[in-house]
């Protein structure tokens, strides 16, 4: 008998009654599941194209020898190429090569073409004309996505930059890579026009037939120095797709967050039926429907009001990932995987995960309200007034407390496999602890709020208070969107505070000089720090020099950033945190960013090996600092002692002090006459301080606008629900007309309701948000991002929020109850109950 | 002759006429040895090229051909990286056994450096990587690790050297110019083994020898060559060659007969006659060859029959292009009279951009 | 037709329809000042129709409703809403006393409306629960009473205010017979100590007997019992 009933349950859910909830809920499962599923597509697709980018740029390679750190000097190869195991090696000199005019750097691969053939045929098989055109050093081959990216043609020019003097290059063909921007060209090309004679950073290996990639790469390492690592291609790949981890993982959660919202709007739905339609099924139960059979109907049902969502949200999506691919690439602009052209496949086993996940969450979310259905009494719940023992039995104190117990001992939980699963599942358990413990508190609150004198908003008052847990029913979803909404709000404010007081930290000069900024083939050679130390108005000048140093197989490199400190106060360059050491005699002395300490678990006093110069070198850590710039660790040590390891001369950046009434700008000026246009970027730490600020808020603008639709899902769950009390009580607004309250009173009575509502909402709201702030701050941040910050709480944003929520919750609730305000309500004195 | 290279060399030469930047090969100039068996980097190609018919202990016999060629593209003469592609060395090696059916080849290409790839000077020592060619005690040793086999092989002279035209001097074309510095070594003894199929056999037989270097030779009109190197049984040796037009005509042609006392006549382009008796049309390249031939070579009459019809050679990711390089037996009137090499370029597409 | 000046309302010629069903139909009727009228009639006959149109709760097809010398059919709602308050009270079959609120409060209700301070309704609200008998439930929740304490709370509440005139419908249907009885002479000495008209509908011939006057409806039209 279950199937042509659930049929028509399943309507009335979706029909006029309890249409605006249903649909509701089906649209906040859409939404979940949506994002979700498109993350997941999204993701698919970058992981995908990097995977292929990582092949096509090894090419087929078996092996792969990396060095570590600052390249390997070439006389590596003849030693690797000789090796009996070696069918095949081929020499790249990979360049991060600077751009003159841009930010991004333009991945650069030098390449023996006849060595490549073997390897990377792609490479090969791309170009057109002169042949000859893949030995000469002034030609490059551009793939599709930097052909695009410089907007450059074959036959035109590329210019790059090399030291801060620059290289036109003849753009002679493409390469068949696929993927990011890269450009090809000869090695010795290469070697000679960037300043890296005698450098290679890698050797891609083809091995003997027979012999295991395994048991090569043991025997080739053990020739090896440490700072060469023997890989095998599969881990860049990995490396790679664990690059952007933490930021999908976050983007899940907000899915999770949303499917959460769906599945308490299911609850709530559910559970207003259950008290609506109580009396219809417990006859049901006295015709001789049995408990289960009752549980379980109300169950399916809402598990195919998610299933509907689910099918919904999985098509919507596709369309999402598709939208936002076309839009921004699948880092979702976050730039990690710049300038790969996707191609969305449909994965039909996510798919139908996604869309069952969305029934489970309207499945879970019915379960408490279904079972509570199938407890009630069949006499009892045939009779009318049975409503607010039915909602009480919603709410437990005993298994609120215990959840938000067992939350506050998951945010002290350490991170499982790099991210902080227990404390999204902290935030998960507070927030639903909160939501079972609402009757109780919003009981607690409501007698504590003293009753308004005014007999109206008394009247408003003591409807409420008589039913704290039908209340309750319909804030879930406000507290959860406020709370949700407030934590997020004191974490951006946290970290924008914590970044401003950094910026202020870490830019103490009177103007900044970059050349190329991190990229291989853009540096202050010595000439040029001499011309720097000696223009007119500068009193002093710090240069750094920064090298990716790779520490782990399966992590991108760390940043080493070689700058003049004083070892005895290094705290006037860096923002250290916690205790700092002052190293001994003979030890080198180095200072950790936050992330750098977090991701390989460094701590004051420790010590670390890092390959300099080719060779393993010991360091003490002397400080840990915080670094917001460098989201895969840096490491800083004293440029002296690096240019001693490394024997590398040149510099990336420059700070430089003026003379008391020099004018920054005619500095700048005169620094960019004398180099080569865009060789050198120069700027103010004003401008530099606005420019990251204004990152900063572009980045978390999306953020401000998921706030907005969390309480736009809230205040549409307060709507729903208002609806549906105001519904059950209009034989009472009725009464109050005859009584002479007019239609404006009994709007305000309404909105009254409502600004009392969101009160409590917000009450339980903040406090509950605030603690979820401290864990997003201190647990989910920390061990995502390892970036540490201040707490802040924006206390004119909090206040301007809570306002807009009482008056958004007051016009939601008089809109939403404006049925009890027609002539229809006043007549309802004569229906029976 | 063993112009093949060239067609690498004018690819990237395009078609120039002046010998830029290069020595121009002139006659007159006395080869020197061991000196002139070594490199000679400053010209754009030179090329060592073995060919021969071997004989393993059971008998069966097979056709061989190992060939180095060196390359200076002049495009980064003045770069001082250790990559610098200053000269580029290239290697084909081929083993024709009738029973297989097809040419069994594979090629190398590099750049010198490193101690890895090198072609040095004062005698012959070309190696790229396992494929090597040295001179040692007067005999020429290659060992050549390929896909499909191995070979590891002695060539030991037993006859003086045969300088080809003038002293030397070998003229390719109408233009003074056009010519290169050629010897030969015929009726090399072969000995030594080779791994194929699984297998390693001990081999013995006969094989060729030529060395040529130059800056350039064919004229712009040239779009290929017919070459043939004879070891016959009475100990004398011939080789000859002619560069056809686009039509199919002869351009110039050239050859040498030195008989068994040592007496050298060198074949006026009117001299040598090609003409073809029976053509194989390749099934993978679609290109068409006249692997049976008609050669008149002075007074000399010979039919050239191939070992086998496929010997094409596909080099195009070394010297970029499709050749057939066979061996043939030189029949008369149904008598073998001795067994050599026959190189046929441009049938697959013009040498000529 | 002239209202004559001692009628508190008087009905002219009022017709009232729903869709193509015609409810009432030229119905002409006067109550004077103190005056208990009972209306009688089968259900469905429009009885409660014609109290909401004395309410101004709804508004008739034709004719006129005039309370106290005013045309109440050209009133806005906001006016008509103001009049009940001030001078007519309810008294409903379902008593529709607020279950979140005490009796005192419930009594309370139209004075504060009314604008009064809530202290000064103590004294009125005190007097009017001791002439309905409930004098010392003041404080007891409305969800503790009985029908027919909760029908007198509701009689206290609908003449706490002083009204001119008081609309009972069906009061006693919902209470047995004992609590009706009770309900209908309480009803009859509060509203004759305050002299307010009552018009009150029933059907049941028990409690028309408490009435000065009795009136039926029928399809046809009012005729005097």
């Amino acid at each position: 008998m279950a199937l042509p009933f659930l049929s028509r349950e399943f309507l009335h859910i979706l029909g006029t009654g309890q249409g605006g909830r249903g649909l509701l809920s089906v649209a906040a499962i859409a939404l979940g599941v949506a994002l979700g599923y498109a993350i997941h597509l999204i993701h698919a697709v970058a992981v995908y194209e990097m995977e292929q980018a990582a092949r096509s740029l090894t090419g087929e390679a078996d092996l792969v020898v990396q060095s570590l750190q600052g390249g390997m000097d070439e006389s590596w190869y003849p030693v690797v190429a000789r090796r009996p195991e070696v069918a095949v090696a081929s020499p790249v000199l990979e360049l991060e090569a600077k751009v003159p005019g841009r930010t991004e750097k333009l991945k650069l691969l030098g390449m023996d073409v006849f060595r490549a053939d073997a390897l990377q045929p792609a490479f090969f098989l791309g170009g057109t004309g002169d042949a000859l055109d893949r030995l000469r050093p002034d030609r490059i081959f551009l793939n599709p996505a930097s052909a695009a990216w410089l907007d450059a043609r074959e036959g035109g020019e590329v210019i790059l930059q090399s030291g801060l003097s620059l290289v036109k290059l003849r753009v002679a063909g493409t390469v068949n890579i696929p993927g990011p921007p890269v450009a090809a060209m000869d090695i010795a090309g290469a070697q000679a026009q960037f300043g890296q004679l005698g450098r290679i950073t890698r050797i891609d290996l083809r091995l003997v037939p027979g012999i295991a990639a395994q048991r090569a790469a043991q025997s080739l390492q053990s020739v090896l120095p440490e700072g060469i690592r023997v890989e095998v291609p599969e881990a860049r790949a990995a490396q790679a797709a664990g690059f952007s981890r933490a930021y999908r993982v976050n983007l899940n959660v907000l899915a999770l967050v949303a499917l959460f919202a769906g599945g308490l709007l299911v609850f709530s739905s559910q559970a207003l039926a259950v008290v609506r339609r109580r009396s219809q099924w417990a006859l049901l139960r006295a015709l001789g429907v049995r408990r289960n059979e009752l549980a379980w109907l109300l169950v399916m049902q809402a598990a195919a009001v998610g299933a509907l969502g689910g099918v919904l949200g999985v098509m919507l999506g596709y369309w999402l990932a598709q939208a936002a691919l076309d839009l921004f690439g699948p880092d979702l602009g976050a730039a990690f995987f710049r300038g790969i052209a996707p191609q969305l496949a449909v994965a039909p086993g996510a798919a139908v995960f996604f869309a069952l996940l969305g029934a489970a969450a309207a499945a879970l979310g019915s379960l408490s309200p279904a079972l509570e259905a199938a407890r009630a009494a069949p006499a009892r719940a045939l009779h009318a007034g049975d409503d607010e023992r039915a909602f009480a039995r919603f709410g437990s104190p005993r298994a609120g407390a215990a959840l938000i117990v067992l939350g506050g001992v998951a945010a002290w939980l350490p991170p499982v496999a790099g991210l902080p699963v227990f404390g999204y599942i902290a935030v998960a358990l507070l927030l639903i602890g909160a939501i079972v413990l609402l009757p109780w508190l919003s009981r607690a609150v409501f007698a504590l709020l003293p009753m308004p004198g005014a007999p109206l908003a008394g009247l408003s008052f003591a409807q409420l208070r008589a039913a704290p847990s039908r209340a309750s029913l319909s804030l879930a979803p406000l507290v959860a969107s406020i709370a949700v909404a407030a934590a997020m709000a004191v974490m951006v404010s946290s970290f924008r505070y914590s970044l401003e007081a950094w910026l202020d930290r870490v830019l103490p000069a009177d103007l900044y000089v970059r050349a190329g900024g991190g990229g291989d083939t853009a540096y202050f050679t010595t000439d040029a720090e001499r011309l720097l130390r000696g223009m007119a108005g500068v009193e002093r000048v710090e240069f750094a020099r920064s090298v990716a140093v790779s520490l782990s197989p399966g992590r991108p490199p760390v940043m080493l950033l070689a700058r003049q400190l004083d070892p005895a106060a290094p705290g006037a360059r860096l923002p250290l945190i916690g205790e700092s050491l002052r190293p001994g005699a003979g030890q080198l002395p180095l200072w950790v960013s936050e992330v750098a300490a977090d991701l390989y678990g460094w701590g004051v006093g420790g010590t670390i090996r890092l390959p300099i110069g080719g060779r393993m070198v010991e360091g003490v850590v002397a400080g840990i600092w915080r670094d917001y710039a460098r989201s895969q660790g840096a490491i800083v040590m004293e440029r002296e002692a690096y240019r001693n390891l490394s024997g590398d001369e040149r510099a990336n950046e420059a700070a430089l002090w003026l003379r008391p009434g020099t004018d920054p700008g005619a500095v700048a000026r005169a620094l960019a006459a004398a180099f080569p246009a865009g060789a050198l970027e120069t700027a103010l730490p004003g401008e530099l301080r606005r420019i990251s600020l204004a990152v900063f808020d572009r980045t978390f603008a999306a953020t401000y606008v998921l706030e907005g639709a969390a309480i736009a899902v809230g205040l549409a769950g307060l709507s729903a629900s208002f609806a549906a009390q105001v519904a059950a009580r209009r034989r009472e607004f009725g009464m109050l007309r005859h009584l002479g309250v007019t239609r404006r009173q009994i709007g305000f009575m309404l909105a009254c309701q409502g600004a009392l509502l969101a009160l409590v909402a917000l009450i339980v709201g903040l406090v509950l948000g605030s603690v979820i702030s401290l864990i997003l701050i201190y647990v989910i941040n920390r061990q995502s991002f390892h970036w540490s910050m201040d707490p802040a709480v924006p206390w004119a944003a909090l206040a301007a929020f809570a306002l807009a929520t009482v008056v958004l919750a007051a016009a939601t609730a008089w809109v939403s109850g404006r049925q009890a305000m027609r002539r229809e309500a006043v007549l309802a004195v004569k229906e029976d109950w | 002759m063993r112009l093949l290279v060239v067609c690498f060399a004018l690819l990237w030469a395009c078609g120039s006429v002046v010998a830029d930047g290069y020595p121009m090969v002139q006659s007159g100039r006395e080869l020197r040895f061991p000196d002139d068996h070594g490199s000679h980097p400053a010209y754009r190609t030179e090329w060592w090229y073995l060919t021969g018919w071997i004989r393993d202990g059971e008998g069966k016999e097979y056709g061989v051909q190992i060939t180095f060629f060196r390359n200076r593209p002049r495009v980064a003469e003045d770069n001082p990286s250790a990559f610098a592609p200053k000269q580029l060395l290239f290697a084909h090696a081929a083993l024709a056994s009738p029973g297989h059916g097809r040419l069994r080849h594979d090629q190398r290409a590099a750049r010198t450096g490193f101690g890895l790839v090198q072609a040095a000077q004062g005698d012959t020592d070309v190696r790229i990587g396992d494929w090597s060619l040295q001179r040692t005690d007067g005999d020429f040793v290659a060992r050549i690790a390929a896909r499909e086999f191995r070979l590891e092989l002695r060539f030991r002279p037993t006859q003086p050297l045969l300088l080809q035209g003038d002293g030397g001097y070998s003229r390719k074309g109408a233009q003074a110019r056009q010519a290169s510095y050629y010897y030969s070594l015929p009726h090399l003894a072969v000995s030594g083994s080779i791994s194929v199929d699984g297998a390693t056999r001990q081999v013995s037989g006969t094989a060729w020898m030529d060395h040529e270097w130059s800056s350039e030779i064919l004229a712009p009109e040239a779009s290929g060559w017919d070459w043939v190197g004879v070891n016959l049984k009475d100990g004398a040796a011939l080789m000859a060659f002619r560069i056809r037009d686009q039509q199919g005509g002869t351009l110039w042609a050239g050859g040498a007969l030195r008989s068994r006392n040592g007496e050298t006549r060198i074949l006026a382009p009117g001299e040598v006659h090609f003409e073809a008796r029976r053509r194989w049309r390749s099934p993978r390249s679609g290109a068409t060859y006249p692997v049976a031939m008609r050669l008149r070579a002075g007074d000399l009459v010979l039919d050239l029959e191939p070992l086998m019809d496929d010997q094409e050679l596909d080099a195009r990711r070394s010297t970029g292009t499709i050749y057939w390089e066979g061996a043939v037996r030189a029949v008369r009137d149904g008598a073998e009279l001795g067994r050599g090499y026959l190189e046929l370029t441009g049938y697959w597409k013009r040498l000529r951009l | 037709m002239r209202a004559n000046p001692e009628d508190l309302l008087a009905l002219r010629g009022l017709a009232k329809s729903f869709g193509r069903r015609s409810l009432l139909r030229d119905i002409d009727l006067e109550v004077r000042a103190g005056e208990y009228l009972a209306v009688m009639g089968e259900s469905g006959v429009g009885k409660s129709t014609l109290l909401n149109l004395i309410a101004g709760l709804d508004q008739p097809d034709a004719g006129s409703v005039v309370f106290e010398g005013r045309e109440l059919t050209r009133l806005d709602d906001d006016e008509l809403t103001l009049l009940r308050r001030r001078r007519m009270g309810f008294v409903f079959q379902a008593f529709h006393v607020l279950p979140y609120l005490t009796v005192a409060e419930n009594v309370a209700l139209p004075l504060l409306l009314n604008g009064m301070p809530r202290q000064e309704t103590d004294g009125r609200v005190a007097e009017l629960l001791a002439a309905v008998g409930l004098g010392d439930r003041a404080h007891s929740r409305t969800a503790e009473l009985s029908g027919g304490e909760s029908q007198r709370v509701a009689i206290a509440r609908a003449l706490a205010h002083r009204p001119r005139l008081l609309l009972a419908d069906e009061p006693t249907g919902n209470l047995d017979a004992d609590s009706g009885r009770q309900v209908l002479e309480l009803l009859r000495r509060c509203t004759k100590d305050q002299a307010a008209s009552v018009v009150m509908v029933t059907h049941s011939p028990e409690a028309a007997a408490f009435a000065d006057r009795v009136v039926r409806l029928t399809a046809h039209g009012l005729t005097a019992a």
